[in-house]
């Protein structure tokens, strides 16, 4: 065992890895006709924890398969510390958003997969991996006896025996309680800091990207619309106001940018404001004709809409948005 | 005190599916000794017990059930290991598909039993017929099974093992292999069953030894406590050969909750 620990030691220190530099020009990628990303340009320093968000369909998981090479891209380049991405390399790891755990091999199994070398130094070096995201005593169980957030620390560890320069995790606490996907947002940022690789975090939750990203991409129609760099010391809570004001700010261009979408949107005129207690109500005068809209009284105090004002009405299958026109 | 009526009302529980069973055995004996039943029709259960154990004694019976056992599982061999290398093949490449799946589909669709007469005159009337009988039979089984395995295997994970740098044969053994083990399973299972009834048959065209000689003999001289002893045999082979199945299901499968249930 003392030989065991030795030795991984020797191949860490072999191996000093610390984040990877991230360039891409001009991505573009279409899938048949439809084309999904628009010639995306985006650099991210080496160790930078960098967070996507987005609506569904906008191109943040496509681009982040772009960085992990699974799907070929259709023009454009990708480059890692100057050099051209390889297919699969082994520097780049994923984390999906389901785990995607071998049902049939156990735990410990799992997180030796592709793994070759002695038998023993991979078994000392997977169990090592467990206890650094707390499942040591599990490591020979089957995936499905665990719980979700237990799989998706597993993923985790499967990651980490690699060693990643870049981590790439596709939504991976989606599926998971509110309170698990904290305690897990505070497991990935520790390791993060332990380890020193680039991630990217792609996620739909405004929340967790300020919780653990220097940097919150928005990606609207294939390309990067908002570029918000947080400074907040670590580690944050979820509470407090600078957390709350750029959670808001970002969730605010979110909506705009949703609202500013050219197919569903009519130009208009405010004619009327019903103010209620909670909610209130917005009379737009439109060429197509008159438009209610339900807003709540809290944010109409804070954006001071006025009669007479110019305003875009967008609509969603179940309501109707407003914003103001610059 | 709870404990004692719990294992007594689970031992009731277990005894129950056997009620009917035993009652009907109970009606057969007695219709026998009240002349309800004539012997050539349906000989007594006793005589059956007779039969079989002075089959039993005199080891007419070993030698039977062994040559019948190693037709079956030799036919299964060679067919059961065809269908399996074939459905990996045809399951794995897309042109070894495109170039041998309409066929096998077009043989498929020939009942076994329908090739007798040209079996016959193909490889005579001696053991390669039974062989080819049981192997044809086995086979596709198998292979459509190994085939819908392999092809069933979740694209998302076969995805993950390539993103962990997995190729070739260690994405085959990792991933692919295990994810179709399943229905590979239930394949083997369904041949196994297909097995036993094609070997019936071509035991009663004609043979020298076997459980179907035995029986299409004791027909001719009327015994039909011995005809009867075949059939159980039949019956008792076919579960062994279904339990073994199920042992290698629990075995291999253990991970999946379905199976992992005792």
């Amino acid at each position: 065992m003392q030989v065991d620990q030795l030795e991984i030691a020797h191949v860490a220190a072999a191996h000093p890895r610390d984040g990877l530099n991230v360039e891409v020009r001009g991505l573009v990628k279409r899938f048949d006709e439809r084309q999904v990303l628009h010639g995306l340009d985006l650099d991210i320093e080496a160790g930078q924890f960098v967070a996507i968000v987005g609506r569904s369909g906008c191109g943040k998981s496509t681009l982040l398969r772009q960085l992990a090479g699974l799907d070929t891209l259709s023009e454009g380049a990708i480059h890692f510390d100057g050099r051209e991405r390889e297919a699969l390399g082994g520097e780049v790891r994923m984390m999906f958003q389901d785990s995607r755990l071998l049902p049939w091999r156990t735990v410990i199994q799992n997180v030796t997969l592709g793994l070759s070398g002695k038998r023993e130094v991979l078994q000392a070096q997977a169990e090592q991996a467990l206890a650094e995201v707390g499942l040591a005593d599990r490591a020979n169980e089957w995936p499905s006896r665990l719980s979700g957030g237990q799989r998706q620390r597993v993923a985790l560890a499967r990651a980490l025996i690699h060693r990643p320069r870049l981590l790439l995790l596709d939504e991976p606490l989606g599926a998971l309680d509110a309170l698990t996907r904290i305690e897990m947002q505070r497991l990935i940022e520790r390791i993060w800091r332990q380890h020193g690789f680039t991630a990217v975090l792609v996620t739909h939750d405004v929340s967790e990207a300020v919780a653990l990203a220097d940097r919150i991409l928005l990606v609207e129609n294939g390309r990067i619309t908002l570029d918000e760099t947080v400074t907040l010391p670590r580690p944050r809570e979820h509470g407090e106001a600078p957390f709350a004001a750029i959670e808001s700010r970002v969730l605010k261009r979110l909506m705009t940018v949703e609202a500013l979408n050219q197919r569903n949107q009519l130009r208009g005129r405010v004619r009327d404001i019903l103010v209620g207690p909670v909610m209130s109500e917005v009379r737009v005068d439109t060429p197509a004709g008159s438009v209610s809209a339900a807003i709540s009284t809290r944010s109409l105090r804070e954006h001071s809409l006025e009669v007479g004002a110019d305003v875009l009405a967008a609509f969603k299958s179940t309501e109707v948005m407003l914003a103001t026109v610059d | 005190m709870s404990s004692v009526s719990h294992v007594f009302k689970k031992g009731l529980a277990g005894l129950l599916p056997w009620l009917l069973p035993i009652f009907i055995l109970i009606f057969w004996e007695l219709s026998a000794h009240l002349g309800w039943l004539s012997s050539r029709v349906l000989p007594e259960p006793l005589a059956v017990l007779r039969a079989a154990w002075g089959l039993a004694v005199s080891g007419e019976l070993w030698t039977h059930v062994q040559v019948s056992a190693a037709r079956a599982f030799i036919g299964f061999a060679i067919g059961g290991g065809l269908g399996l290398v074939l459905g990996l093949l045809t399951g794995t490449f897309r042109s070894a598909e495109i170039a041998l799946d309409t066929t096998l589909q077009m043989i498929r669709n020939i009942p076994p039993l329908a090739l007798i007469p040209l079996v016959i005159l193909w490889f005579g009337i001696d053991e390669t017929a039974k062989l080819f009988l049981i192997s044809f039979g086995v086979f596709f089984a198998i292979y459509i099974n190994t085939f819908h395995g392999i092809r069933s295997v979740d694209p998302a994970l076969i995805e993950m093992g390539r993103s962990y740098g997995l190729s070739g044969w260690a994405l085959y053994r990792e991933i692919i292999l295990p994810g179709a083990l399943a229905s590979i399973l239930v394949g083997v299972r369904y041949a196994l069953g297909f097995m036993w009834v094609i070997l019936i048959v071509a035991e009663t065209i004609s043979a020298q030894a076997g459980i179907g000689y035995m029986t299409m003999n004791a027909r001719e001289f009327l015994q039909t406590d011995v005809v009867l002893v075949g059939i159980l045999l039949y019956a008792l082979l076919g579960k062994l050969a279904d339990s073994a199945a199920r042992l290698l299901e629990r075995r291999w499968l253990k991970w999946n909750s379905a199976y992992s249930a005792t």
